[in-house]
């Protein structure tokens, strides 16, 4: 069995896959950090019941996730709707409503890390930039960004490869429409609901296989390269 | 966090726990499961088969597991060594492929019921579609999906693709399509006002009060629907072929009816 080359429709798929993760990484990494932040520097009430909610889509089984998405962000759900009308955005069956499936299941995974970055720096470093003049959103920048970005990086990491494998919110949430919502890891999943179809399905696995690999070195390579550069400057 | 640990166990204790635990969870499994009767069968007989399978553990058979999919689900799981007693198709495509690849035992592939073709739209929003050659399908449809069984595998997609084919609006609702894992998905996304329009046996339009049929596809449009039903080969329980029978009597037969199937003679 050859891999190479790839059909037009494998092609499709492995690109709807790569664009879901990435934006859903991009779209929920400022949220992370900032709940990580909140979780790792506020005390308030309610605070564990927050945590909890944030880490629900871990535990949840993701098919229970995808259908509270359809109730929620579905044309007929109470958030949905008003998406629709107000902004014209509609999430249902769309590749953007695989997006915000990836993005919630990734979400907890992107934010623990995050958290865990914070709340391993020492505090005594900003309350220094502060003695020296420097405003919070200037310590923020220079002192709290950099030494937590490791931390930032691995939840960016954790949470592309989680997006790029997400399954059981998308096929609920949005369908698994060839071309718009049809990812790798439906694909596979298509293939093998079909008698016959094992060459298909194990085309796909083998892709699905690879990509994994690149995405792995790529992040360790990264991952590397940005404790080299903190380590450098703290 | 701060919070001091508390002195561990010793490991050796920890251990013997930790195998108590995983013994007392192999043999928590649902009890005398072996003897039960597994059924196999298309989603869209959910509904009627379970009833049917209610009846017939009251009449003294015994005790009936059900494993509702996609036709094509099933099959390809009886392809991978998945061993029910009875398997109930919403098309003969894959009986006819299990008995090709000896899968079944011999004789007992029969036709069962039959079934029609309908076009759904949410209840409160329905209004009558007419259904004839190059009907403006995709117009109806505006920016929403047309959803019904993956057209890939899932009988009741295959059955409406046939059908769109032939009407000649196949090629312009098809981008359209969202197909889903089993047809009765495809009615749970119409009943919930996802979907404006969908594909769906006449049998699951009725099983839902959220969906109304706005149209009936007329038979001669797509192949005849065939629900067949067989015995697969790696069956061993005495009661497969009792089932399978108990499947035409005539209380089987109301239970049906009542959901709007045909039932069928027994000939092929």
């Amino acid at each position: 069995m050859s891999v190479w080359p790839l059909s037009p429709a494998e092609i499709e798929a492995l690109l709807l896959s790569v664009r879901i993760a990435v934006w859903s990484t991009l779209a929920s990494l400022p949220l992370a950090v900032l709940a990580g932040f909140v979780l790792a520097r506020y005390r308030f009430w309610g605070k564990e019941i927050v945590n909890g909610v944030l880490h629900m889509p871990l535990v949840l089984p993701p098919v229970v996730t995808g259908y509270l998405l359809l109730l929620l962000l579905g044309r007929r759900g109470p958030v949905g709707a008003w998406l629709e009308q107000t902004f014209g955005l509609v999430l249902a069956f769309r590749w953007t409503g695989a997006v915000v499936a990836a993005a919630v299941v990734a979400f907890p995974l992107m934010v623990r890390p995050i958290r865990l970055s914070l709340e391993a720096i020492d505090q005594r470093l900003e309350a220094a930039a502060a003695t020296l003049g420097a405003g919070r959103l200037w310590i923020w920048l220079t002192v709290t960004l950099p030494l937590s970005l490791p931390g930032m990086v691995v939840g960016a990491i954790l949470g592309f490869t989680r997006s790029l494998g997400e399954f059981g919110a998308t096929i609920t949430f949005v369908s698994n429409i060839p071309g718009e919502t049809q990812t790798l890891s439906l694909a596979v999943h298509s293939a093998l609901q079909v008698p016959g179809n094992e060459p298909r399905a194990l085309r796909l696995t083998v892709i699905i296989v690879l990509v994994t690999i690149v995405a792995l070195v790529a992040s360790e390579m990264l991952g590397r390269y940005v404790a080299r550069r903190t380590q450098g400057h703290a | 966090m701060g919070e001091s640990r508390r002195q561990s166990s010793p490991p050796g204790r920890v251990c013997v726990l930790w195998a108590l635990l995983i013994l007392g969870v192999s043999f928590a499994g649902p009890a005398g499961a072996a003897e039960r009767l597994l059924v196999f069968a298309a989603a869209s007989l959910q509904g009627t088969v379970d009833t049917i399978a209610r009846r017939f553990e009251k009449a003294g058979g015994s005790g009936v597991t059900i494993s509702f999919a996609a036709s094509s689900t099933l099959a390809r799981q009886i392809e991978r060594g998945a061993a029910p007693d009875v398997y109930l198709s919403a098309s003969p495509k894959w009986t006819d492929r299990l008995e090709a690849g000896r899968w079944l035992r011999p004789g007992t592939l029969a036709n069962l019921l039959g079934n029609r073709l309908v076009l759904v739209a949410p209840a409160r929003q329905a209004a009558a579609v007419p259904i004839h050659k190059g009907f403006p399908l995709a117009r109806l449809l505006g920016d929403g999906r047309l959803v019904m069984g993956d057209p890939s595998h899932v009988p009741a997609g295959q059955y409406a693709r046939a059908a769109l084919e032939t009407l000649g609006v196949w090629r312009m609702v098809a981008p359209r399509v969202a197909g889903t894992p089993t047809v009765r998905h495809a009615l749970a996304l119409v009943a919930r006002g996802e979907a404006p329009y969908g594909i769906v046996y006449a049998t699951d339009a009725r099983a839902d009060p959220n969906v109304a049929v706005v149209g009936v596809f007329p038979e001669e449009y797509h192949p005849t629907i065939h629900y067949t039903v067989a015995v697969p080969s790696s069956s061993t329980h005495p009661q497969a072929e009792t089932f399978v029978n108990f499947l035409r009597s005539s209380g089987a037969r109301s239970v049906f009816e009542a959901q709007g199937f045909v039932v069928k003679g027994t000939g092929r």
